[in-house]
């Protein structure tokens, strides 16, 4: 049974369908790709899945329990984490701090807590800036707290908004380590990225959306070769880039 | 420090022995404990109410009456009016809670305004003259010491004391966590399993409940209550601004700020008489510019960057 299931999911802001029957199905400890153009639907589809959307139409199903319209908290609470397009770090508190809060939706006791942080932040290599303001991080720095956060609600999906969008060279390859160290934590991973040379080499399969719908579903190498996904997205550059390899 | 400030105020009515000096402090203590009541949903959760005043008023009136209508001793009814106020204050934060900001603020001004008029047009509550609470023996049990201010000031002491620890444990523990979480972000506090609405009337009851406590202390101490002394929209701005000067959501900051306003009100109201009236406002204006303007971290920011 998939972990994830989501059926002919609709979501309309009035006139506008920002999800149209979109149906993706995600196996415990795979890592799935999300891309598509600007507006093509992407994070309202992950804010459709964490419970800050209710959908029109359409069911959200996580390990056999029906998550469909569930408030955010509570989706939280049965195993999904997610960080956001715009990162929403508390700026005003530490980043040992930060963590903590994520913490305590598994457990009241403080210093368990403390314990667990503080090993959050050495396996995402957050440990020496512990001290320092959130607001204080480098984007880098920040989008990395996120998902130590995420991490601290202690996940069985985690879903990552565009994690290495606006991240140098350097800083997107430590990012991408530490999603192949969370992928050996056997948490699935659902990703929404822009950086197609990113996304592609790690995740299993790749979700196409454009205007909402879902164009396309495959392996990342026939992704990158279907016409209408070159098309849509990935433009005649990418495409010929391929070809020279 | 903190040891010597403690011993400090108890030996403080055996070294001051007017009742001047001891009636500044129980003020003090008063408002101390009023805008670290405050400080729990306003700096702590960061939801500025500005109808503090109702828990307040609710906290003195219940007890009063239960006093004169069935002879209740005060102590129980401070309890009951904490437990009324919290209350109150969930019925109050169940729709006000949806506003956010400044909507939220304006929210809690009218039903401040709602619950003064109110008590202003109820009869039986004393209406707009007031209750003068009977005199009675002086007794702990009673709540009333005519001869001397000392047992006032070590309950005020006491009540303070108890408020402070709360809030001191409350920071430490997963609700100062997820109040400060409310106050950063929102979404960012629902991603992380909080349930918002929650949260903010667990703030919103506690605050309540300690803010009604010290209206019993006030009408027990003043032994007179009517709607302009206990509900005005001032009072609400002055517990606010009282934490503000001070510095929100840190257990020290309401201590400082109220230590700040009432030795200023109480000394211009002294020397400046009649005359002087509102000067401790305007002053106490002024202050909050320069705070807003230059340390928004209130008095206890400035005093970290001493050290």
């Amino acid at each position: 049974m998939a972990l994830l299931q989501v059926n002919d999911l609709t979501k309309r802001f009035g006139g506008l369908v920002a999800c149209d029957r979109v149906s993706v199905e995600i196996q415990e400890g795979e890592i799935i790709g999300l891309i598509g153009p600007n507006g093509a639907g992407k994070t309202t589809l992950f804010n459709c899945i964490a419970g800050f959307y209710p959908p029109n139409a359409g069911r959200v199903t996580f390990a056999g329990q029906d998550i469909t319209s569930l408030p955010p908290d509570r989706v939280c609470q049965l195993g999904i984490a997610r960080t956001f397009q715009v990162v929403k770090i508390f700026k005003d508190m530490t980043v040992l701090e930060n963590l903590m809060v994520g913490g305590f939706v598994r457990s009241l006791n403080t210093r368990k807590v403390h314990q667990e942080a503080m090993e959050t932040l050495n396996f995402t290599g957050l440990t020496e800036k512990r001290d320092m303001l959130g607001g204080s991080l480098t984007i880098a720095d920040k989008k990395r707290l996120e998902i130590a956060r995420s991490l601290m609600t202690k996940p069985r999906l985690l879903m990552l908004d565009e994690a290495m969008a606006g991240l140098t060279q350097k800083e997107t390859q430590d990012a991408l380590e530490l999603i192949h160290k969370l992928h050996e934590q056997k948490i699935t991973l659902f990703l929404v990225e822009h950086v197609m040379e990113v996304i592609m080499p790690i995740s299993h399969r790749v979700v196409v959306l454009e205007y909402g719908k879902k164009i396309a579903e495959d392996v990342p190498e026939k992704v990158s070769n279907n016409e209408e996904v070159i098309k849509a997205y990935l433009g005649d550059k990418y495409h010929a880039s391929r070809r020279a390899h | 420090m903190f040891a010597a400030t403690a011993v400090f105020l108890l030996l403080f009515p055996a070294i001051f022995t007017l009742p001047f000096p001891q009636h500044i402090m129980i003020m003090i203590f008063l408002y101390a404990t009023l805008a670290q009541s405050w400080n729990l949903i306003g700096g702590y959760a960061g939801q500025v109410s500005l109808g503090h005043a109702v828990y307040f008023g609710a906290g003195a009136y219940t007890s009063s009456l239960l006093l004169m209508k069935w002879g209740l001793s005060p102590w129980l009814g401070m309890l009951a009016g904490a437990g009324l106020a919290a209350g109150l204050s969930l019925i109050i934060g169940y729709p006000c809670f949806r506003l956010a900001g400044h909507y939220f603020a304006i929210a809690t001004i009218a039903i401040g305004e709602i619950a003064q008029i109110s008590m202003v047009n109820w009869k039986g509550g004393g209406g707009a003259v007031g209750l003068y609470l009977p005199i009675l023996d002086e007794s702990f049990t009673n709540f009333e010491f005519h001869s001397t201010k000392v047992p006032y000031y070590y309950i005020a002491l006491g009540i303070t004391a108890i408020v402070f620890l709360v809030t001191y444990l409350i920071e430490k523990s997963w609700l100062g966590f997820y109040f400060r979480a409310i106050k950063g972000d929102l979404d960012a506090s629902r991603a992380l399993g909080i349930n918002v609405p929650k949260y903010k009337s667990i703030a919103l009851a506690i605050s309540a409940f300690f803010t009604a406590v010290a209206g019993t202390f006030y009408a027990q101490y003043i032994l007179f209550i009517d709607p302009e002394s206990v509900l005005p929209l001032m009072l609400s701005i002055l517990i606010c601004l009282v934490a503000i000067l001070g510095g929100v959501a840190s257990v020290w900051g309401p201590f400082l700020g109220s230590v700040v306003l009432v030795s200023l009100s109480e000394y211009t109201r002294t020397y400046l008489g009649g005359g002087g009236k509102a000067i401790d406002l305007m002053i106490y204006g002024g202050l909050i510019v320069l705070i807003a303007r230059f340390q928004p971290e209130g008095l206890m920011g400035m005093l970290k960057k001493f050290r």
